[in-house]
């Protein structure tokens, strides 16, 4: 079973100006899912009102298939550098 | 938590192995490859399915603009990829001509809707044969492989 990235690290650097994060995603995605369970009446409210004309069954889609690419990212990596420049995101 | 993903740990907090390596580790551990006594899992045929795609430029050293040039390093794991083109099938049929439209504009004669779920996992499968190593004349290297 696929799962949820747990930690984001981002490293920029450009010239002097040097910026890294680690961002614990294992703390953001249950907050994340607290907001989407309070928002889950307007939601299937929205759904249910938009089903008829066929933009219903296209939100519920779009949901799955935006977490099964949040399940799919982890072990992305983008490392992107020069001499004065440096872009770097890792998905752990 | 076994025995193996412990000492991976331990090596990880004494700053051994970078979090890099130990991440790999792990994820072999994960997939029974790592296991006492087991096997690596193998497809028939003797190949393994790739996990990931791997874009890097790197300099030639032997070229004079070697220091200018970018360092690139992209592994994009064949999930996101399957979950991208599975992404395609939500995209609205006018806008899929479009696309259509300016892939012919550019002379790439390709309908994006004739990629079917079922030809995906052959496609990747298929992948794993492909090793792209270009080098161009102003001193960088492209690979394009899959791991």
């Amino acid at each position: 079973m696929k799962r949820p990235p747990v930690l984001m690290r981002l490293r920029f650097h450009n010239g002097d100006r040097k910026f890294g994060l680690w961002l614990p995603l294992f703390l953001l995605i249950p907050l994340a899912l607290v907001v989407l369970i309070i928002l889950s009446p307007l939601i299937i409210i929205a759904i249910v009102v938009l089903w008829p004309s066929g933009w219903g069954k296209l939100a519920l889609l779009v949901l799955q298939a935006a977490w099964g690419l949040l399940c799919s990212m982890p072990g992305l990596k983008v490392d992107v550098r020069n001499p004065n420049q440096c872009v770097y995101i890792s998905v752990i | 938590m076994t025995e193996n993903q412990k000492k991976i740990l331990e090596m990880l907090s004494k700053n051994k192995i970078s979090i890099d390596d130990a991440y790999r580790l792990l994820n072999v551990i994960d997939s029974g490859e790592g296991e006492p006594g087991s096997t690596v899992k193998a497809e028939p045929g003797g190949k393994s399915m790739p996990k990931y795609l791997r874009v890097t430029v790197v300099p030639n050293p032997e070229h004079k603009n070697a220091d200018n040039v970018d360092r690139v390093n992209v592994r994009v794991p064949m999930s996101l990829i399957r979950a991208g083109i599975k992404l395609t099938s939500l995209i609205p049929s006018d806008a899929m001509d479009k696309v259509s439209d300016t892939l012919r504009d550019k002379g790439i004669d390709f309908d994006v809707r004739s990629v079917k779920s079922e030809d995906l996992e052959e496609l990747i499968e298929a992948l794993g044969d492909m090793e792209i190593d270009v080098e161009s004349g102003k001193g960088e290297r492209v690979k394009v492989f899959v791991e």
